[in-house]
């Protein structure tokens, strides 16, 4: 039998150690690994993007409107006459920007918030959780909506800067209540008591001890969080809230192409397919990172 | 001579939805430089909850220290501020834990675990600490320090993360070791070694040690003196050998009674105890071990005893020892 002549050939052990472990069983999640090619992909694309294509993303020709694929247009042009691959691989930057910068808000606010409400418990807790519940009532639409008309004119409204303030706001009350429940139930634990007998701060051991144990479910969790930022940022772009024209965002070219969808249907297909195509590898690797950092699935 | 720590009346209580539950009523003990005492009692008793008052790791709520004095070094531990305290865990007494699965962060390397007490409490460099975590871990009897501080507690069998945990207690040199079950959760081939272990270590180190156990065999070979826990108090205390030899509470006879001996013919049978332990919400009115033993009398049910010195430097606390019978002497003899 295979198994038992691979029992006998393995004398030697090999050195593991957590993240290594979490490694080598993500790369053999094919979906994981296909998701994680294609982001890795598109943020080539993305950063290379002046390199890849003669135009840029504003430059507007009344020449060649609205055409289809050629070889002058790899993906046909816009009513604009702008050319839509160039404003794809630009639209890259805006998507993959939004969904890992808003995430750095969401950990900067949700993670130490959550880790001092889960260790303080009481007072602490029950104060930091009840304005994460406010927070979590209020609708991401409406904040966005709120920054802009308060930003309206300035600089800073309808920047993006703007959308990541907007989308972090509002996201982070998910990754704070997820470490809470992550220490509440680690500081329990035994080698907690051990720390303390030794002397430990409360707030060393939640940093030293207690947030190492949560980081799988935060990474996790921030993995499934990023495809759900950017179809936020195409969502409000399409509406017409996102960034403003003419950085180009894949919300608002479909936004541009559901206008023309019998027409010129193509308009609307790629962007379309570049935002399914990216929020799904995020999907998949979150999928693969979540099985490879349970323990419990450790072969 | 003084003491090097000196508990006295110890009150730990538990407000629980029940009522509360007095885990450890008035204890006192206390242990001399170097010295190895063992507190014996079967689970529940409030050995650990004794020693963990000590250091003040009881949760607060539900647990919380009623009354009572922890003289260590001069200084009233029990009225000490948060940041004094913290700078006496580790660095004056540590402690080992029973469960060395259980006792180790899984996601940090040994040697990080080592270093820490070091660096925070002995303000070493990380080097310094490192290279002090390899001394200890060689001094644990681990193989290949040099190369094992690098890896994480699942990496170790049991016993070897005992030791690992041993290493951790001894870091900073603390002048007193708590040792709560440490052997608990080996089995028993490495009981003994680690045993040994924490022996040589006191010995060298002149480190007390306060050895929470319920195996009475390890008490005789290990410690100097010994202070029997029933029911949140201590029910008779003397050196280990005349606790052992001639017991002088019927409590003391029954766990005695109850272990195997190899000194003894292979048929005798085992006497367990009967029934459980009191209820430490509503205890008895007088003996708390009355309903469970078999040489009580009509006063026993009503008055409760009190510590009294029945033989020199003996201690009990049974009206019966202390008119001067010992009926379960004769009975084990």
């Amino acid at each position: 039998m295979a198994v038992a002549s691979q029992s006998i050939a393995v004398p030697v052990r090999a050195h593991h150690t957590l993240w290594g472990d979490a490694i080598v069983r993500l790369r053999r999640n094919k979906l994981a690994m296909a998701g994680l090619a294609f982001i890795i992909l598109l943020s080539v694309v993305a950063i290379l993007a002046p390199l890849l294509t003669p135009y840029g993303f504003a430059d507007q020709n009344y020449n060649d409107i609205l055409q289809g694929p050629s070889w002058k247009h790899l993906l046909g042009t816009d009513q604009l006459g702008r050319d839509t691959f160039a404003r794809l691989i630009y639209g890259a930057r805006t998507s993959l920007s939004v969904g890992i910068f808003t995430q750095f808000i969401v950990l900067c606010i949700g993670l130490p918030l959550g880790a001092i409400a889960g260790y303080a418990g009481g007072r602490t807790d029950n104060f930091i959780m009840r304005f994460v519940d406010v927070m979590y009532a209020f609708p991401d639409l409406l904040l966005v909506i709120l920054l802009s008309s308060v930003f309206y004119g300035t600089k800073f409204g309808g920047s993006i800067y703007m959308l990541f303030l907007a989308i972090g706001l509002v996201a982070w009350v998910n990754i704070s209540r997820l470490v809470r429940g992550q220490i509440l139930s680690l500081k329990t634990r035994d080698f907690v008591s051990a720390a303390r007998a030794m002397g430990g701060m409360g707030r060393y051991i939640t940093w030293r001890h207690l947030l190492p144990n949560a980081l799988g479910p935060v990474i996790v969790s921030v993995t499934f969080n990023i495809p759900r930022a950017i179809f936020t940022e195409a969502a409000l772009s399409y509406i017409g809230i996102g960034v403003k024209p003419p950085t180009p965002s894949w919300g608002a070219m479909i936004q541009d192409g559901f206008n023309l969808i019998f027409a010129k249907p193509y308009m609307l297909l790629f962007p379309a397919i570049a935002l399914a195509l990216l929020m799904l590898s995020f999907t998949f690797l979150g999928d693969g990172l979540r099985d490879a950092l349970d323990p419990k699935l450790r072969r | 001579m003084k003491p090097l720590l000196q508990v006295s009346n110890l009150t730990t209580h538990f407000d629980t939805q029940d009522g509360i539950v007095k885990a450890v009523e008035g204890v006192s003990y206390d242990v001399n430089v170097g010295e190895t005492i063992a507190l014996v009692g079967e689970s529940g008793c409030g050995k650990t909850v004794s020693a963990l008052s000590i250091v003040r790791l009881i949760a607060e709520p539900p647990g919380k220290i009623v009354s009572g004095e922890v003289f260590f070094e001069g200084a009233d531990l029990l009225k000490l501020s948060q940041d004094e305290i913290r700078k006496v865990r580790g660095a004056k007494i540590s402690m080992i834990f029973q469960e060395p699965l259980t006792s180790l962060n899984p996601v940090l390397t040994i040697g990080r675990q080592l270093s820490e007490g070091l660096e925070y409490h002995k303000q070493l460099s990380s080097q310094d600490a490192e290279r002090e975590a390899i001394n200890l871990l060689k001094m644990v009897g681990i193989p290949h320090p040099e190369t094992r501080i690098h890896d994480y507690p699942h990496q170790f069998s049991g016993g070897m993360r005992q030791r690992v945990m041993i290493a951790i207690a001894i870091a900073c040199k603390p002048p007193l070791v708590i040792a709560d079950e440490p052997t608990t959760a080996v089995d028993v081939t490495i009981q003994a070694q680690l045993l040994e272990l924490i022996k040589g270590i006191s010995r060298e180190y002149n480190t007390a040690l306060i050895l929470i156990t319920h195996n009475l065999g390890v008490v005789a070979r290990y410690a100097h003196r010994v202070f029997v826990m029933y029911a949140g108090k201590i029910v008779e205390y003397g050196t280990a050998l005349e606790v052992y030899h001639r017991p002088l509470h019927p409590y003391t006879a029954g766990l005695l009674a109850s272990v195997p001996r190899l000194d003894e013919p292979r048929k005798t049978r085992l006497l367990p105890i009967k029934d459980q332990p009191p209820d430490l919400i509503a205890l008895p009115p007088g003996c708390a071990f009355y309903a469970r033993c078999d040489h009580a009398n009509d006063g026993c049910g009503s008055k409760k005893p009190v510590l009294m010195e029945v033989a020199k430097g003996h201690f009990s606390a049974c009206w019966v020892a202390q008119k001067g019978l010992k009926p379960w002497q004769k009975k084990s003899s």
